[in-house]
C-alpha cells in the first residue's frame, strides 16, 4: 500500500489544519455557545494584518516601509504571528461588546448579528486593501519542498501541521491547566456560581471571545501562504469550521480535533481515489455521523437546546 | 420586548384590511413603480421573495425554528420548474406543481433528519443541508448547467381553459405572481390563526412544555418545514420564470443568510406582515445605495447589525409600538421586560 | 448620473405596449425614442465589483472607462457624448438579471458592456436578447459563450479555452513529451476546456493518461498533486478557473513543481496575478495582449493608461483591462459608421468586422466571425520572466498563433445565433 501511506499523511496534515480553522469557533461555540458566522471574517483580517507586515510595499513608499523591508523576513514573520492574531482579537472584543446586548436573548441573535459582522468586516477589507489577490512571505527556511519516500512534500505545509498541534496544545492547556481556563469552562454553564465566586462574567466573555478571534487570526495568519487571501476568503473558513462542530459535537474540545481529522482524512483519501467527490466526502461523513448520533461524536446536551 | 403572540390578531376573518391595503399596493404597482423611480421588473422580483419570506416566517417567526439553509428549497423549485418545462412539457401549471413537490419532498427528507433537533443544533444543521444542495447543484452540471445555470427557461402562458394569458411581458408575470402571493398569504394569514399557528407558537415558547400538553412536536416540526420549504419551492419555481432561468448561487449561504435578514430587519419575528416590509426594504435598499456605492454590503451589514442589538422586533415591531403609544399612552409602559 | 427625462420615455412606451402584448407577443413591438442630437447615449456597464471577480471587475471597468473617455474628448459619437451607468453585477448571474433589466427599462441604456464570470455574462445577456440590447463581454473565456448560449445581440472579445487550447497543445506536445495527465476543475468551464485539449491529443498523437476532476471550491490541492507525482506524466495540462487556480498556484510553487512536468494553464488574467512572485506563475499560460508586446502604439497606450489612472496599485495595463478597452472603442465606432444607434445596424456593423493589427497592437489582424460573434484574434503564449528587474515585466512572450490557428470550430458547429426578425430593434 506505498500509494496509500502518502495519502493518509496527507489526510492527517490536512486534519490539523482543518482543526486549527476550527479552533476558535469551538472554543466560542462550546463555551458561549454562540455561533460566530463572522469567524472566517476574522480569520481574514489576521492574515490582511500579517500581509502588511510582511509585505512593506502594501505600506507605501514612506521612508517607514523602506527601512522596515530590510528587517529579516523571519522577523517580520515572527512579528506578523503576533499582530495578526491581536488585531483580529481587538475586532473580536469589539464584536463582543455587540454581542452583550443578545445575551439572554435565544441564541439566534448571536448568530444574526455575527452574520451582519461578516459581511461588515469583509466590505471593510475590501475598502481597505481593495479586492485583488494578496500574498504572504514566508521565510525560506520553512518554505520550499522536502523530499520523502521518493515524493515530495511542501516544508510550509508540515510547519503549518505542526503549529497546528501546537495551537491545539496550547489552548487544551489553557483551557485545563490553569485556573482562568477552570473559570472559563465554568462560566458557561453557571455564570452564577463564577459570579459569586467574584469573577466579572462581563470580562470573561470578553476573554473567551478575544480569544476564540484571535485564534481565528491565527489560523489566518498560517493557512493564507496555502490558501492565498482574498476578501471573500471566509467563507471557505466557515463552513468546514461548521462541519467539524456538528460531526464533533457542540462543546467537546476533543470532539472538534477528532472529527477535523476524521475530515482531513475523508477529503485526503478521497482526494485520491474519487477526487470529484473530494469535497462532497465532507457532506458524507457529517450526514453518516449525524445520521448515527444527533449531537455528533462527542457532543453533549446543550443549555441551549431548550 | 414583543413578540407574536402579544400582536393582537383578529381570528375568523378571512379578509383582513391589512390584506386589502396589501393587494392594493401590489395591484397598483405597475402604475406608481416607475414614479418612484423604480422599474417593473423589480416589482416582480420583490413579489416573488415576498412569497417567499412569509413561507419562510412560518418557520422563523411563528415556529422559531432558525433555518438558515432556505435557500436550497428555492432553488430547487426553480430548478424543478425549468427541468419540467424542457423535460417534460412547456406548462405553467405543471412547471409550478413540480416545484412546489420537489421542494416539498426535499423539505420532507431533510425535516425528518432536523425534527428531533433544538436550538443551535438546528440552526448548525440547516446550513450543512443547504451547503450539500447548494454543491450538489454545482456538481451535477449534467441536470442543472452547473454554474452557468439552466438557461432559456420559457414563461409559459397562464391557461385557464377558457382564457389564456400570456406572461411573456414583466407586467403581466408581475400580475401572475402577485394573484399566487395573494392567496398564498390569505392562506397563511388562515393557518397562522388556525389552532396549527397556535401550536407553532407554543412550540417557540417552550418544546417542552408544548411536549408536556400533549403536542407531537417532531411531527409538526417536520411538517411546518416541509410547508415552508414547500412555499420556498413555489417562489423558487416563479424565480426561475422571472430570470427565464435558474442558478445556484440562490442556494449559498449568503443568499440563505439574506432571507433572514430581510425576515428580520421588517419584524418577523412580531408580525406576520413583518417579511413583506423587509423584503422591501432590502430591495430598495440595494438598488438605491447599489447605484451610490459600491460598498453598500457594509451598509446593509452596519443596519442589520444595529437592528438586532437595538430593535430585533424590526420595522414591524417599531410602527406596532408607535401605534400603541399613539394609541393607549398607559399601557405599554410598564410592559414586559423581557421574553 | 442624472436621469434626464425627455418627452417620451421608454417606460412609458413599455408600460403602454403592454396591454398589447398579449395580441402581439411580447417583443415584437419596436422602439423609438426622443432622438434630440444633443441627448447623451447611455451606456451600462456590468462588471463585477464584488465577489470572486471583483478585481477583473475593476480592470474590465478601467479599459471601457478609458474608451469612453477618449471617445468624449474627440467630442462623443454621433456628435453625442457618452455617459455610463455602473451597476454591480457581484459575481452573481441572478444579480447580472437584474441588473440588465434594470439598465435597460429604468436607465434607458443603448448598450450593456461588460462581464468576466461565465455565468453572470450568460445571465445579462439572455435579458438582452429579449430587448435586443447589444451586450458586449468582454472578458469572460468560457467555450459556450459563443457556443451553445451565443446570442445575435452578443459579442465575445476574449479568446477562450479552446483558442488557448489549441494555441498549446501541439507545441508542448512536440516540446515536452506524449503522456499528459489533465488536471480538471468539475464544472461547465473546466470540462469544456479539457475536451478540446483531449481532442487535440488525439489529433497530435499524445496520450491523456488520466484525468483528475477536482470540485470546485478546492482549496487543498495536495491529494492530486501527489497523484500527479505519483503517475509521472511529461505534461499536465490545468483546466483550474477563478479562486481555485490561484490556491493551485500558491501550492505547486510550495511544492516547486512548476517546472516538472511541464504545465499548461489555460489563461492566467492579468489582475489576478500582478503583484505575486514569479514562481506562482508556474508552466505556459495563453494570453490576448501583453503591455511589453514590441509592437507600435503599445507604449503610448500603456503611458495613457497610466495618465487617466495614476492611483491604481496596477501600474501597467493587462489583458483584461485591454479587452474592455477595445471591445468599447470598436463599439463606438461601429456605431459612428453605423450613423445610427439602431441595433440591427450596429449589429450589423460588428459583425465580419475586421480589425487591422496594428490598430489593436497584436501581431494579426483580428475578426469578428459572424457566425459566433466571437473575436478571432492573435493569441499569445507566455511564462513567468525569470531574472527579470522589473516588477512589473512578468510575462515572457514565448509565442503567438494566427486566429485562423486556433479558431474554435466546435463552437461555431454549437452556435445558433438568433434571426435578426426575431431580435427587437430599437434607437436611443
Amino acid at each position: 500500500m506505498t500509494l496509500l501511506l502518502p495519502h493518509i499523511l496527507n489526510g492527517l496534515t490536512l486534519g490539523l489544519l482543518f482543526a486549527m480553522i476550527a479552533l476558535g469557533f469551538t472554543l466560542i461555540v462550546g463555551v458561549m455557545e454562540t455561533i460566530n458566522l463572522a469567524h472566517g471574517s476574522l480569520f481574514a483580517l489576521g492574515a490582511y494584518a500579517a500581509a502588511t507586515i510582511l509585505s512593506p510595499a502594501i505600506l507605501g513608499d514612506t521612508a517607514f516601509a523602506a527601512w522596515w523591508g530590510t528587517l529579516p523576513l523571519g522577523t517580520r514573520y515572527a512579528l506578523a504571528l503576533v499582530v495578526g492574531p491581536a488585531v483580529a482579537a481587538l475586532a473580536g472584543i469589539v464584536l463582543e461588546l455587540c454581542l452583550r446586548r443578545t445575551y439572554g436573548k435565544a441564541p439566534l441573535y448571536g448568530l444574526l448579528l455575527t452574520f451582519g459582522a461578516a459581511l461588515v468586516i469583509e466590505e471593510a477589507i475590501r475598502i481597505a486593501w481593495g479586492s485583488g489577490e494578496q500574498f504572504l512571505q514566508v521565510p525560506a527556511v520553512i518554505n520550499g519542498p522536502m523530499f520523502m519516500l521518493g515524493l515530495i512534500y511542501a516544508k510550509y505545509k508540515l510547519f503549518a501541521a505542526g503549529f497546528a498541534i501546537l495551537a491545539i496544545f496550547a489552548v487544551w492547556l489553557f483551557l485545563e491547566r490553569t485556573p482562568y481556563g477552570a473559570v472559563i469552562k465554568a462560566g458557561a454553564h453557571d455564570s452564577e456560581m463564577v459570579r459569586a465566586l467574584g469573577y466579572d462574567i462581563g470580562r470573561l466573555r470578553m476573554l473567551v471571545f478575544a480569544l476564540g478571534a484571535g485564534l481565528a487570526g491565527l489560523a489566518g495568519v498560517v493557512m493564507a501562504p496555502i490558501w492565498g487571501l482574498r476578501p471573500h476568503i471566509g467563507i471557505d473558513v466557515v463552513i468546514p469550521a461548521f462541519l467539524i462542530i456538528v460531526v464533533g459535537g457542540v462543546g467537546s474540545f476533543w470532539g472538534a480535533v477528532v472529527s477535523a481529522i476524521l475530515v482531513g482524512l475523508a477529503v485526503g483519501i478521497s482526494g485520491a481515489y474519487a477526487p470529484a467527490w473530494s469535497m462532497m466526502s465532507m457532506y458524507i461523513l457529517l450526514v453518516l455521523v449525524v445520521g448515527l448520533r444527533a449531537r455528533g461524536l462527542f457532543g453533549r446536551k446543550s443549555q441551549l437546546e431548550l | 420586548m414583543i413578540s407574536l403572540s402579544d400582536v393582537p390578531a383578529r381570528p375568523g376573518a378571512v379578509i383582513t384590511p391589512q390584506i386589502v391595503l396589501f393587494a392594493a399596493v401590489l395591484l397598483t404597482a405597475p402604475f406608481w413603480l416607475p414614479m418612484v423611480g423604480l422599474y417593473q421588473y423589480i416589482g416582480v422580483e420583490v413579489a416573488i421573495w415576498i412569497l417567499y419570506a412569509l413561507g419562510f416566517n412560518l418557520l422563523f417567526g411563528y415556529a422559531g425554528l432558525h433555518s438558515f439553509g432556505h435557500g436550497a428549497y428555492f432553488g430547487v423549485g426553480a430548478y424543478a420548474f425549468g427541468l419540467f418545462q424542457q423535460e417534460v412539457a412547456v406548462s405553467l401549471w405543471g412547471g409550478l406543481l413540480a416545484a412546489i413537490a420537489a421542494a416539498c419532498i426535499a423539505g420532507m427528507v431533510v425535516g425528518a433528519f432536523l425534527s428531533h433537533r433544538r436550538g443551535i443544533y438546528y440552526a448548525l444543521m440547516t446550513i450543512a443541508f443547504g451547503q450539500m444542495f447548494w454543491f450538489t447543484a454545482i456538481k451535477a452540471h449534467g441536470v442543472t448547467g452547473g454554474e452557468d445555470g439552466l438557461l432559456g427557461i420559457p414563461r409559459p402562458p397562464a391557461d385557464f381553459g377558457i382564457v389564456s394569458f400570456d406572461l411573456s411581458d414583466n407586467t403581466s408575470l408581475f400580475y401572475f405572481v402577485v394573484a399566487v402571493l395573494l392567496v398564498v398569504t390569505i392562506g397563511l394569514w388562515r393557518l397562522v390563526h388556525s389552532p396549527f399557528g397556535r401550536v407553532l407558537q407554543a412550540l417557540r415558547q417552550s418544546e417542552t412544555r408544548a411536549a408536556f400538553v400533549g403536542i407531537h412536536v417532531w411531527a409538526v416540526k417536520w411538517a411546518v418545514f416541509a410547508l415552508s420549504a414547500a412555499i420556498a419551492g413555489l417562489a423558487g419555481g416563479l424565480f426561475s420564470m422571472a430570470q427565464q432561468s435558474a442558478y445556484p448561487d440562490v442556494m449559498s449561504l449568503h443568499q440563505s443568510g439574506f432571507i433572514v435578514m430581510m425576515t428580520l430587519i421588517g419584524g418577523g419575528l412580531v408580525s406576520f406582515w413583518g417579511p413583506v416590509l423587509g423584503v422591501a426594504l432590502y430591495f430598495v435598499a440595494r438598488d438605491v445605495l447599489g447605484s451610490l456605492t459600491e460598498t453598500w454590503l457594509l451598509w446593509y451589514g452596519l443596519m442589520f447589525m444595529i437592528v438586532v442589538m437595538l430593535r430585533p422586533e424590526g420595522l414591524a415591531g417599531a410602527i406596532h409600538l408607535l401605534s400603541e403609544r399613539l394609541r393607549a399612552p398607559r399601557a405599554r409602559a410598564a410592559g414586559q421586560p423581557a421574553e | 448620473m442624472t436621469d434626464i427625462r425627455t418627452g417620451i420615455s421608454r417606460r412609458g412606451l413599455l408600460a403602454g405596449g403592454a396591454a398589447g402584448a398579449a395580441f402581439m407577443g411580447p417583443w415584437t413591438h419596436n422602439r423609438v425614442y426622443a432622438q434630440a442630437t444633443d441627448k447623451p447615449i447611455k451606456i451600462g456597464i456590468t462588471s463585477d465589483a464584488s465577489g470572486q471577480y471583483a478585481n477583473s471587475g475593476a480592470s474590465d471597468r478601467r479599459g471601457m472607462m478609458m474608451a469612453i473617455a477618449e471617445a468624449n474628448e474627440r467630442g462623443g459619437v454621433l456628435g453625442r457624448r457618452i455617459e455610463t451607468v455602473h451597476l454591480d453585477t457581484e459575481t452573481t448571474p441572478a444579480t447580472g438579471s437584474r441588473v440588465a433589466e434594470r439598465l435597460i427599462t429604468r436607465e434607458e441604456c443603448g448598450f450593456l458592456i461588460g462581464a468576466v464570470s461565465s455565468g453572470v455574462a450568460n445571465a445579462i445577456s439572455q435579458v438582452a436578447q429579449k430587448y435586443g440590447t447589444i451586450y458586449l463581454n468582454t472578458n469572460s473565456s468560457s467555450p459556450t459563450e459563443s457556443g451553445e448560449n451565443c446570442h445575435r445581440v452578443k459579442f465575445v472579445w476574449d479568446g477562450n479555452g479552446t483558442n488557448f487550447a489549441k494555441a498549446t497543445v501541439k507545441t508542448a506536445i512536440e516540446a515536452r513529451g506524449k503522456r499528459w495527465m489533465l488536471l480538471t476543475n468539475d464544472y461547465v468551464w473546466g470540462h469544456n476546456t479539457a475536451a478540446s485539449t483531449k481532442a487535440l491529443l488525439a489529433e497530435f498523437g499524445g496520450e491523456a493518461m488520466d484525468e483528475i476532476l477536482v470540485p470546485q471550491g478546492t482549496r487543498d490541492f495536495s491529494a492530486a498533486l501527489l497523484s500527479i507525482q505519483q503517475a509521472k506524466p511529461d505534461v499536465v495540462a490545468a483546466a483550474i478557473g477563478g479562486d481555485d487556480q490561484k490556491v493551485l498556484r500558491q501550492q505547486v510553487a510550495q511544492l516547486g513543481m512548476g517546472d516538472s512536468p511541464a504545465w499548461i494553464n489555460n489563461q492566467q488574467d492579468w489582475p489576478d496575478v500582478y503583484g505575486l512572485p514569479l514562481d506562482n506563475l508556474f508552466g505556459v499560460f495563453g494570453t490576448t495582449w501583453y503591455y511589453k508586446l514590441d509592437l507600435p502604439g503599445v507604449a503610448d497606450f500603456v503611458q495613457r493608461y497610466q495618465a487617466m489612472y495614476p492611483d491604481t496599485s496596477m501600474r501597467v495595463p493587462g489583458n483584461v483591462f485591454y479587452n474592455g478597452y477595445m471591445a468599447t472603442r470598436e463599439l463606438l465606432r461601429a456605431v459612428e459608421r453605423a450613423g445610427t444607434t439602431n441595433n440591427i445596424a450596429v449589429i450589423k456593423e460588428l459583425e465580419g468586422l475586421r480589425m487591422p493589427a496594428a490598430e489593436r497592437m497584436q501581431h494579426h489582424d483580428a475578426y469578428i466571425d459572424p457566425n459566433t460573434h466571437q473575436v478571432q484574434q492573435t493569441i499569445y503564449l507566455a511564462t513567468a520572466n525569470v531574472g527579470t528587474q522589473d516588477p512589473d515585466d512578468m510575462f515572457e512572450i514565448l509565442s503567438w498563433s494566427d486566429p485562423d490557428a486556433v479558431r474554435d470550430l466546435d463552437a461555431a458547429a454549437k452556435c445558433t445565433l438568433e434571426p435578426y426578425e426575431a431580435t427587437p430593434t430599437y434607437e436611443v
